[in-house]
């Protein structure tokens, strides 16, 4: 054994001896509250706060509907944007000023939300159906309003011409960009204007023509595509939970994965109140984050489990606790620092960046702090919980702890 | 060896870079390494586009025709009975008096027999079930998405995209344009949107038109008039003329051209067929194919919703490959009309515009219609030939409309605020990182520095090397990786630091620290990958831009990390046989 004393930088001091584990019971406290409080606010924002009304933000990928990213030449305030397009007849309209420069009402960019995917409001579709049931000698037999509320297909039983079509539509408030006849003349489909073209007639009529810069972004997404990409993206967090758990549980044994588990879990439910509770877009790249942190989270959990697994083959005589707890404290510059790079990254993200990687990054700094802790205080506990059970129980330990002990004692 | 995957990962990313690199390198390396990182779509803005096919509205549609041809029928035999239509699939005929149901016979059904099943027959109290067979139903979606997609690449071709992705998901048909310009998204979205149609127009190549048209083709040009002179059976001659060139567009861009007097009349229009070429001699020139142009009536006389069948069939005395059709009842009657005024003319079937066979109306054709295809050498050319048509005529009975579930569109500047946002994001983590590591691990941390910047390079080289496209999330992905890449660095160190502590020689330390941490470290990255898969698999567009780019970190970090770091500490360690004691770390 060399006597070499070796000098390394260390913020965290070898040999330390936090206790961990005698936390544990205010930790599960702590761990409780904020969970509870997660489910909490989901309620809250749904059924008490009016202007929020949903359980989370969703972001436009999720809810259905339709964004537009505005840009004005000149300064404008929030209600007089809402304001306009409201006067174009959209309903469910939201207006949200983004980006750098303006007060706190007034601005150049804005964000338009609204709940239609097309110019055309059923009222409105059922209105016009009413007035071209009859075009000169031939009568409406079908009409017909696409899903996706761009297209409306109509049939006559006689034929007519394109022109004649086109006009009877204009006039009963129907703009079509494009419309097209099969070749009997029979059936026509009507392409709808968009609703970007829509909605920036409704500003410059309201605001002024040419008042309108760009439209440098519109999404647009149907209902029914909406609740898939949540149905899909519930599946997908519980497809990697449970991938991962089979993942640890082969790589450790069945006591250290539904510790694993019960950690991501609580990581995501923890980030997902953060959102509930300050409100932000939770999009799809919200979702990608909350994905990342389950992969990231159990970083932590496999370092200090692996070294319960060594230290618990090394020192047979100690209490489970307090190996536990040694192992903890022996991992803990590993435990914080690889965290501690990460952050340094997503804090720079969240400060610098802007939009929806801000967001993003925002979910990860709650993730990866969340997840360290988790690790610690969650996913050790209920390891330790675990084997005690097991041992009260009276199930047989691993066959190659056995063989270890058995192989020690014959060697002594 | 890492020496030369690093040169040749900065290779791979020259072309990523602008100038300078151009004029730098010999011109063989650029000739090999051509590809390019692509900005997605948010970056370089465009259009992305899901549609899904509604194969329901399509499937009652055509069950809904087939029940009124049935009741039209039956209506010659009887008329006490009510037809209900129950769901999408099933059609329910109930009679008075009961013993009526016997009218329905397989007779009435037998142009239907591969269409519908007869699932239930109830003489007692007169009523007959039939159902669409679930094989059709199955096999009309099958050919209502490839259809879709088909037509809809052909229309997207027209408009000259760089690198448009078109691609089946599921029921659904997802459209990327990355780098159509704004003023084109209107258009696009109208042509794409379009339901393809099926239509039989008659061509009128024999008009005194079409004689004007020929005379005004300049000789030698990339037009070719072809005379096709032919009798019909009253003995009048008809001088049909056509005219052809080898790329569409050439013709298209004629008659374009037509102005004045030679402008197209309004109750006809151009069609376009590719056909093979032949020389001069008649005889086929193999593997080239020409476009011809029909003159057609502008208005169909019979479209695509008519057919009830088609099926692939073989001429009982010269064993040709032809197509059987069979119209419903309403459709046979325009057909009869169609064709008996027009024997010996030709009858285009255009499909999207294009005309996919123009065969010559041989005798008045009413419910069922065989059309033989040209005559080929190769048989078995002719039979591809013949399923072409019959899918096209399937398909094209059964126009599926296509609605639009999701729309995107991007315009170019969005992209460029965002990123030189991100940029100085990444290179304020970065230097966090990088600084960190300096400080904490001295020597090891600029060997796990530099491991990590290789890391980014190798990254984008991949990038580069698969052509992915890198997307906003995507960046994120890489800011993200610089973050993780030093994690596995991390782990060693301090386990190098460990076992020094107990004494190990450096050597051993290193040895030791980097064994017994791998599979710490592998368990970690396999973790990391497991979500980055579930994420590529769930989402679209950039958020797979994202999980590619966390993939390829991850991946990339395994050797950069863990086998780099290795061999750089070698270097650091000297030769062996020197034993050094202590190590910077």
């Amino acid at each position: 054994m060399s006597d070499e004393k070796h000098k390394f930088f260390e913020i965290i001091k070898t040999g330390s001896d936090y206790e961990f584990v005698g936390r544990a019971k205010s930790a599960y406290a702590v761990s409780t509250v904020l969970i509870v409080g997660s489910i909490l606010m989901l309620f809250i924002n749904a059924f008490v706060i009016k202007s929020r009304g949903r359980v989370l933000n969703w972001g436009v990928d999720f809810r259905g509907g339709t964004e537009l990213q505005v840009e004005f030449k000149k300064d404008v305030a929030i209600s007089a944007v809402r304001a306009a397009v409201e006067g174009g007849g959209f309903t469910g309209v939201d207006v949200v000023r983004y980006g750098a420069g303006g007060g706190s009402d007034t601005g150049k960019k804005f964000l338009v939300r609204m709940g239609a995917v097309s110019v055309i409001s059923p009222e409105k579709a059922a209105a016009a159906k009413a007035k071209i049931s009859k075009i000169g000698e031939a009568s409406l037999k079908s009409f017909a309003l696409s899903e996706g509320g761009d297209v409306i297909y109509l049939r006559f039983d006689k034929p007519l011409e394109n022109a004649a079509v086109r006009s009877a539509l204009s006039s009963a408030g129907v703009e079509a960009t494009d419309l097209k006849q099969d070749g009997l003349g029979l059936s026509y489909e009507a392409r709808l204007i968009g609703l970007d073209v829509e909605v920036t007639k409704a500003l410059e009529k309201s605001l002024g023509d040419g008042a309108v810069e760009d439209i440098p972004m519109v999404a647009s997404v149907g209902a029914k595509a909406g609740r898939q990409l949540q149905i899909d993206g519930v599946k997908a967090v519980l497809g990697a939970m449970v991938l991962i758990m089979l993942y640890v549980g082969l790589r450790f044994d069945f006591r250290y994965g539904p510790g694993a588990i019960l950690a991501l879990l609580h990581d995501s439910i923890i980030t997902i109140g953060a959102f509930a509770l300050t409100y932000r877009e939770f999009s799809l790249t919200t979702l990608a984050a909350v994905l990342t942190i389950i992969g990231f989270s159990v970083n932590d959990t496999i370092v200090i489990f692996d070294r319960i697994r060594e230290n618990l083959a090394r020192y047979r005589d100690r209490k489970l606790e307090r190996v536990v707890n040694l192992s903890i404290n022996e991992t803990l510059s590993r435990t914080i620092w690889t965290s501690g790079t990460l952050l340094f990254v997503t804090l720079a993200m969240n400060i610098f960046a802007s939009g929806v990687i801000r967001d993003f990054a925002f979910a990860m700094n709650v993730g990866v702090i969340v997840g360290t802790y988790s690790s610690i205080y969650v996913a050790a506990p209920v390891v330790i919980w675990l084997t005690n059970r097991a041992a009260a129980q009276g199930k047989s330990v691993r066959a190659s702890e056995t063989t270890r002990r058995r192989r020690d004692a014959e060697a002594v | 060896m890492w020496g030369g995957i690093t040169v040749l990962a900065v290779l791979y990313l020259g072309p990523s870079i602008p100038a300078p690199y151009d004029q730098k390198v010999p011109a063989f390396v650029k000739r090999i390494f051509t590809k390019k990182i692509q900005p997605g779509l948010d970056l370089q803005g465009g259009l992305h586009l899901v549609y899904s096919v509604d194969i329901d509205k399509a499937i009652g549609a055509k069950v809904d025709r087939i029940a009124s041809d049935i009741e039209e029928r039956l209506a010659v035999k009887t008329k006490g009975f009510k037809i209900d239509r129950e769901g999408r699939d099933e059609i329910l005929f109930t009679f008075t008096p009961p013993s009526d149901s016997a009218k329905l016979d397989d007779k009435v059904l037998d142009n239907y027999r591969n269409a519908v099943d007869e699932i239930s027959r109830d003489s007692g109290a007169g009523q007959v079930r039939l159902r669409l067979d679930p094989d059709q139903a199955a096999e009309v979606k099958e050919y209502a998405l490839r259809q879709g997609i088909e037509t809809i690449r052909g229309r997207v071709d027209k408009f000259g995209v760089a690198e448009p992705t078109i691609l089946k998901r599921g029921d659904d048909i997802v459209i990327e344009l990355p780098g159509l310009k704004p003023e084109d998204f209107e258009r696009i979205k109208q042509i794409i949107g379009r339901t393809a149609q099926l239509e039989f127009k008659l061509v009128d190549d024999g008009a005194e038109y079409m004689t004007k048209v020929a005379a005004s083709v300049t000789q030698g040009g990339k037009i070719t008039v072809v005379p096709e002179p032919w009798t019909d059976k009253n003995g009048t001659q008809h001088n049909n003329i056509s005219i052809r060139t080898p790329v569409r567009t050439d013709l298209e861009a004629f008659v374009a051209g037509l102005t004045g007097e030679l402008e197209v009349p309004k109750d006809r229009e151009f069609g376009y067929e590719e056909i093979q070429a032949s020389s001069p001699d008649g005889t086929e020139v193999v593997g080239k194919t020409v476009w011809r142009a029909y003159l057609l009536h502008r208005r169909a006389s019979v479209t695509g919703e008519y057919l009830a069948a088609a099926e692939l069939s073989y001429d009982q005395q010269t064993n040709r490959p032809e197509v059987a059709f069979t119209m419903d009842r309403q459709g046979a009657v325009l057909m009869e009309r169609l064709t008996g005024q027009n024997v010996g003319r030709k009858m285009a079937i255009v499909l999207d515009g294009k005309i996919n066979s123009a065969p010559e109306i041989q005798s008045q054709i009413g419910e069922r219609g065989r059309i033989t295809l040209g005559g080929f050498g190769d048989p078995f050319k002719a039979q591809q030939e013949a399923k072409d048509l019959v899918a096209v005529l399937r398909s094209g009975a059964l126009p599926a409309p296509l609605t639009k579930s999701y729309e995107s569109q991007v315009g170019p500047t969005l992209g460029a605020d965002t990123v030189a946002d991100a940029k100085w994001a990444m290179l304020i983590g970065a230097f966090a990182v990088v600084l960190f590591m300096l400080i904490y691990y001295r020597t090891a941390g600029v060997i796990a520095n530099i491991a990590m910047m290789l890391n980014v390079v190798f990254m984008l080289a991949i990038l580069a090397a698969f052509e992915a496209a890198l997307t906003l999330p995507g960046i994120a992905g890489l800011v993200l990786a610089v973050g993780m890449a030093v994690d596995a660095n991390i782990i060693i160190y301090e386990r190098i630091r460990e076992e020094l502590r107990a004494g190990k020689s450096a050597r051993s330390a290193v040895d030791a620290g980097f064994s017994r941490a791998f599979w710490t470290v592998f368990d970690a990255h396999v973790t990391n990958l497991m979500a980055a898969v579930v994420l590529y698999s769930y989402g679209s567009g950039p958020i797979r831009g994202f999980a590619v780019t966390l993939v390829i970190g991850i991946l990339s970090n395994i050797a950069t990390a863990v086998y780099m770091s290795r061999w750089m500490f070698e270097l650091m360690l000297g030769r062996r046989g020197v034993v050094k004691q202590t190590i910077s770390i």
